[in-house]
């Protein structure tokens, strides 16, 4: 019977057509299911891991707030600076970029809009004693470190690095030193550090700590390898150093305030005709 | 005609004083204040995020843009001598967080002195060291009726209204301090300002002594700091350090009294080395190095040490090159 043998036929090949394209069908879904797992595997990885702690969040705020803190109530002199342009030259000068690649040209329009001169007699350097110093100086306003100029002030303490790829800020993790030295934290203060000692004048001042076991003075420290060699013979007249021991060294007046933080220890008693 | 030229020049004039700017009048600054702080908003909320990001990380989440938008609520669009605690509640409800036991340091006539002291938090945790301190800290701001803006010209001050924008925060953020303060409780007072270092109204007296937690205050310790070289008006036991004490004492409070705290005390006398009040004996026999001046040899030890240490950078330095 033809009739019987084509009806046959066709629903054969019905089931045969179903059946490839379901086949077609789930090869496609699982295709799709493996390229988006990749997809996303490959997003995340575009955000680079490194081993320091993350952009600071809300960055643009706390620079910008502090720009203008600085300006209004810190040194009113500058009173004229545009800390919105500051903040953008800023931002431009890493963001988008692999944090290995910095280099000082990133930074120059920066220097050249956040600069300003420093009085003579004042400046006073520092190498690991970043804690009491900063606390002399806020207490003692005869001298000031980098971090007291307007450069120094807006990026103290913060931390921050570009990511080539969207969202060109990586909030999760920057490179430390000991992954690339030309990151965006250590150019810039390289380079902020370059332009305070360039600007040093007259009598200058450098606190050193002769408590730690590596030495006072090492080489390899920003103001070892920085500072000291842009400091200009032809402005600078007098280096003092302070060598800071920890309680019962020498120098009085930060001693003063390592005795503010430990009263009762025996070097820091007072004389019996003072106040008391 | 003339009666009616005159009459419409009349109401002319009386009309146009509304459209004079109500910042100045005839060229005068309406206030005798400073005006609001320049770049205010900036400041203000660059500071929120550094206190939650950088400063006090504990307080945890605060959304900044926010809380500026409580604070402005406060005081826009008001008038600026009418302006209530209760204006500010919201700012505060969003701004709160809880201030560590043993940490609160209260203060009369010593604002940089205290600023010093607390170090950010690192020792006490002043109102100034506080979310809330830090939106008003240093800054000045008011508004005006019938504008949406800042009045950056001038505003009044507390003789022209107490009921200003900023004296009013003040008084919020006291209360609201004094409120939250547990454990053991610090005053620092100046022994030398005029009209004693317990001002009987002030701040202190008014808005957070009445404020104190009676069950959550261990104890309270006042330091009585004289100016450096400055007059010994007030101190322990004595003029209006002792009305403090007794009103205390009458509340309840365990007190101790301590005149000139020695840890303040040498901070006070970072700038004042020379001075016979800041002396420092020195017992450990290492320090007499010889090449360190003491107070006695002073400049020609610190000359002859200032030389050999050029000399030896000289040195350094020519051998670098």
């Amino acid at each position: 019977m033809p009739f019987q043998t084509r009806s046959s036929r066709t629903r054969q090949s019905t089931v045969l057509l179903v059946g490839i394209m379901v086949l077609i069908l789930t090869i496609v879904a699982v295709m799709a299911a493996v390229l988006l797992a990749n997809g996303t595997k490959e997003t995340s990885m575009q955000l680079l891991q490194w081993k320091g702690r993350g952009t600071t969040k809300n960055l643009q705020e706390v620079i910008l707030g502090r720009c203008y803190n600085y300006i209004t109530t810190v040194n009113p002199e500058l009173r004229d600076k545009d800390c919105q342009k500051i903040w953008e030259t800023m931002q431009k000068a890493f963001i988008y970029k692999n944090p290995c690649n910095i280099t000082t040209e990133d930074y120059q329009p920066l220097l050249d809009l956040a600069s300003h001169t420093i009085p003579c007699n004042k400046s006073l350097f520092w190498s690991k004693t970043n804690d009491l110093v900063h606390r002399y100086t806020k207490t003692n306003h005869n001298f000031l470190t980098l971090e007291d100029t307007l450069l120094g002030y807006i990026a103290d303490g913060v931390s921050w690095c570009g990511n080539p790829f969207s969202p060109g800020i990586n909030y999760e993790s920057c490179p430390k030193w000991s992954e690339c030295e030309s990151n965006p934290s250590s150019v810039y203060w390289k380079m902020a550090s370059k332009m305070f000692a360039e600007g040093a004048c007259g009598v200058v001042q450098v606190m050193l700590n002769g408590s730690i076991d590596a030495g006072a003075f090492r080489s390899n420290s920003i103001f070892g390898s920085v500072e000291i060699f842009n400091l200009d013979p032809d402005k600078v007249s007098t280096v003092q150093i302070w060598l800071m021991q920890n309680i019962g060294g020498p120098p009085r007046p930060v001693q003063l305030l390592q005795c503010a933080s430990d009263p009762d220890h025996a070097d820091c008693t007072l004389c019996p005709n003072s106040v008391q | 005609m003339m009666n009616s030229f005159f009459l419409s020049l009349l109401v002319g004039l009386l009309f146009s004083k509304d459209y004079v700017k109500p910042t100045e009048i005839d060229g005068k600054k309406k206030w005798k204040g400073e005006g609001t702080t320049p770049n205010l908003e900036s400041i203000v909320i660059g500071r929120c995020y550094e206190y939650i990001r950088i400063v006090n990380p504990s307080v945890g989440e605060k959304n900044c843009t926010k809380i500026w938008e409580a604070f402005k609520k406060a005081f826009m669009n008001k008038d600026p001598c009418n302006i209530l605690p209760s204006d500010y509640e919201l700012f505060i409800n969003l701004s709160l967080h809880t201030i560590p036991p043993n940490k609160s340091l209260f203060w009369e006539n010593n604002h940089l002195l205290v600023t010093s002291y607390s170090d950010r938090t690192r020792r006490y945790m002043p109102l100034c060291d506080t979310l809330i301190g830090s939106f008003g800290d240093f800054l000045n701001w008011c508004g005006q009726a019938n504008d949406t803006g800042f009045n950056y010209d001038s505003c009044p001050t507390t003789e022209e209204c107490e009921n200003n924008a900023v004296e009013t925060f003040w008084k919020i953020a006291s209360i609201t301090y004094a409120k939250q303060s547990s454990g053991a409780i610090y005053v620092m007072l100046n022994g030398s300002a005029i009209g004693g270092a317990y001002p009987v109204k002030g701040f202190f007296a008014d808005y957070e002594v009445p404020n104190f937690q009676k069950d959550r205050i261990s104890q309270i310790e006042i330091w009585v700091m004289d100016d450096i070289g400055g007059p010994d008006l007030d101190s322990c036991g004595r003029g209006s350090v002792q009305i403090l004490e007794e009103r205390l004492k009458t509340m309840g409070y365990d007190i101790t009294c301590i005149d000139n705290y020695k840890s303040v005390l040498l901070l006070k006398c970072l700038d004042y080395l020379n001075h016979p009040d800041c002396s420092i004996v020195s017992s450990a026999p290492s320090t007499q190095k010889g090449l360190v001046s003491s107070d006695r040899d002073g400049s020609w030890s610190r000359l002859i040490y200032t030389i050999f240490v050029v000399f030896v950078f000289e040195i350094c330095f020519n051998l670098q090159n």
